[in-house]
């Protein structure tokens, strides 16, 4: 009988030391446990280790990282007071601490935590865009804390559903599509408490980049996580980037699946998200003309360098609508560097965006704050009411050309004529 | 140990597949974290009266899915201080069950519970047997299994009190 990789990576790191199928209870040891700060997250684990269980260090600080990635940078006394926390907690257990890197998925990912074959744990669900490297990476919300004072923690092997992407995108359409495009045709409960497992002839198209985009938001099918089977590509990512020996893993040919999908992306155009659920996937086309004050271009789940790409083809030698608000804030430090040593922010600047340093902030609404009656499109991960701002403020989420677009015309807009222009002009 | 015997009446019936907790108290309260206020946002929306009819006891009903999208914990704490005592529901989503267990509020995942109940029925959960009972108008139904480490979490009182159990056994393992 065959294993998924999930049954693969998980039996590893359990006591077993070798695969277990999916409903086994196992403890397993994580090969790294990750986190940032955030008022109620990682300073309520430290406190719980200290007076709940009387523990001062964890016990292997190098399978820990943690990251500054929200309130970067601080704007209250308390909040910079919340970061003094973490640096002195990381200092004294001689743990690395990722600050004003980057947001932390992808920070995690350029770091050499997303082993092929390894088990990573975080809080925060984002965490399992690692997929995209053949890491399976879970987030488990409070119960991280098991993590910080036990070397195992429980977990029951999960099922799996595979999908098999099939087809060609075509240009204008991004991952960020592909991925609204699989909880439209699977459904938002579609796996619940599985791994959402991508393989396909048409996912080896996709770049590593689009693959964290699709893994990183698989919560919304109802999924643990997602995890694609690394290919030569994720495999060179990692030997630039993991500095331990690893083990890939991969799904065998008969592995038992709980569900097995097809999904054709030839004929997908660009999509939006409709507020307030991230359910809710509509044809772009739809709501074309819809008026937006607003546009965000970054988060874990886009803002890598094919999306600024794609948003500087669609504003080269142009200028975003009177009054418009555009922010591109890159993932990460590192991938704002490569996009200004390829002129890609000067094309975006020229264009009237506001570009900044890499945070979470402006995801959830902490900065660039909406008010009421404001709509924005967007790259961030959620288009809940109030999640940038004001209850009365909505978010349609879009792929990164499709903000750029938006920003030019004020109003929600199909990127591809744009896109089909600049290529003319470059041929 | 087992699990507290659970008997009450299904105060309200979320309908809505999929749905979104943090509308019980709504978005612009989910910051909150005094239970008291939460309390007093608490079902507002859905029913005014909801806090002068509830008893200490009951239980929520929900649908497909309950705690779909992006749930925060200020739902629950106000449901909780108004005497709500389990979250029965045809199915959960992953996240907001996850969290919920660890604070060891009762979740049972009941496929059909929404076929079951209506609001104000009397219902019992037998933890022994499994299953759901409607003590208004007759019919059962079962639930689905825990994993040891959810029972346990239940038992315990939530995640702290659970982890103080496992490492006490791990220590004499």
């Amino acid at each position: 009988m065959g294993y998924t990789i999930a049954e693969k990576i998980m039996g590893r790191a359990s006591r077993a030391g070798a695969p277990v199928p999916a409903g086994t209870e196992v403890e397993v040891k994580p090969d790294y446990v990750l986190g940032y700060d955030f008022p109620g997250y990682l300073d309520l684990i430290f406190k719980q280790m200290k007076e709940e269980f009387g523990i001062e260090r964890v016990a292997e600080p190098e399978r820990y990282a943690l990251f500054i990635d929200h309130m970067v940078p601080a704007n209250t006394p308390e909040e910079e007071e919340l970061h003094i926390v973490t640096r002195t907690w990381c200092a004294e257990n001689g743990v690395r601490l990722h600050e004003r890197e980057g947001i932390g998925h992808q920070v995690a990912a350029e770091a050499g935590y997303a082993v092929p074959g390894g088990f990573v744990v975080h809080f925060d669900g984002h965490i399992a865009q690692l997929g995209a490297f053949g890491t399976l990476a879970i987030g488990i919300h409070t119960q991280l804390l098991e993590a910080f004072v036990r070397e195992r923690i429980d977990f029951t092997v999960p099922e799996t559903t595979r999908v098999n992407l099939t087809g060609r995108l075509a240009p204008g359409v991004m991952a960020r599509d592909v991925f609204h495009h699989l909880v439209r045709v699977l459904g938002p409960r579609s796996c619940r408490f599985q791994v959402l497992e991508l393989g396909g002839p048409a996912l080896g198209d996709i770049s590593l980049e689009g693959r964290q985009t699709i893994t990183g938001l698989a919560m919304f099918t109802g999924a643990l996580t997602a995890i694609c089977n690394p290919d030569r590509l994720a495999l060179d990512y990692a030997k630039a980037h993991v500095t331990q020996p690893f083990e890939p893993q991969a799904s065998d040919a008969d592995a038992t699946y709980a569900a097995l999908h097809e999904v054709d992306l030839t004929d997908l155009a660009p999509i939006v998200v409709v507020p307030p659920n991230p359910a809710a996937t509509a044809d772009l086309a739809d709501h074309a003309g819809l008026e937006v004050q607003a546009g965000y271009l970054g988060s874990c789940a886009s803002g890598r360098l094919e999306d600024l790409r794609a948003a500087a083809a669609v504003l080269k030698g142009r200028r975003v609508a009177p009054g418009f608000q555009l922010h591109v804030v890159p993932t990460s430090q590192a991938i704002m560097a490569d996009a200004a040593r390829e002129g890609l922010l000067t094309t975006l600047i020229e264009a009237g965006a506001f570009v900044t340093s890499s945070s979470c902030d402006y995801c959830y609404g902490r900065i660039a704050t909406m008010t009421a009656g404001q709509r924005a499109v967007s790259t961030g991960t959620l288009n809940v009411t109030g999640r940038m701002g004001s209850p009365d403020s909505e978010i349609y989420l879009c792929n990164a050309a499709a903000v750029a677009a938006s920003a030019l015309e004020g109003r929600i807009a199909d990127p591809r004529p744009y896109l089909a222009e600049a290529t003319e002009a470059g041929a | 140990m087992s699990l507290a015997p659970l008997r009450g009446r299904v105060a309200y019936v979320f309908e809505e597949a999929d749905f979104d907790v943090d509308q019980i108290v709504g978005v612009e309260n989910i910051r909150l974290t005094d239970p008291d206020a939460l309390a007093a946002h608490a079902m507002r929306r859905f029913d005014p009266g909801f806090a002068e009819k509830v008893e200490p006891g009951d239980v929520v009903v929900g649908a497909e899915n309950f705690g779909y999208g992006h749930p925060h914990f200020a739902p629950m704490i106000g449901l909780r201080r108004l005497g709500i005592r389990a979250v029965i529901a045809d199915s959960f989503a992953t996240g907001y069950w996850r969290e919920e267990i660890a604070e060891g509020f009762p979740q049972i995942a009941c496929p059909g519970i929404t076929g079951l109940v209506a609001r104000w029925d009397e219902i019992e959960i037998d933890w022994e047997a499994a299953e759901v009972r409607n003590l208004s108008r007759g019919g059962a139904l079962p639930t689905a299994p825990y994993s040891t480490a959810e029972r346990g979490m239940l038992q315990a009182g939530g995640l702290i009190p659970y982890l103080r159990e496992k490492l006490a056994a791990d220590g004499s393992g």
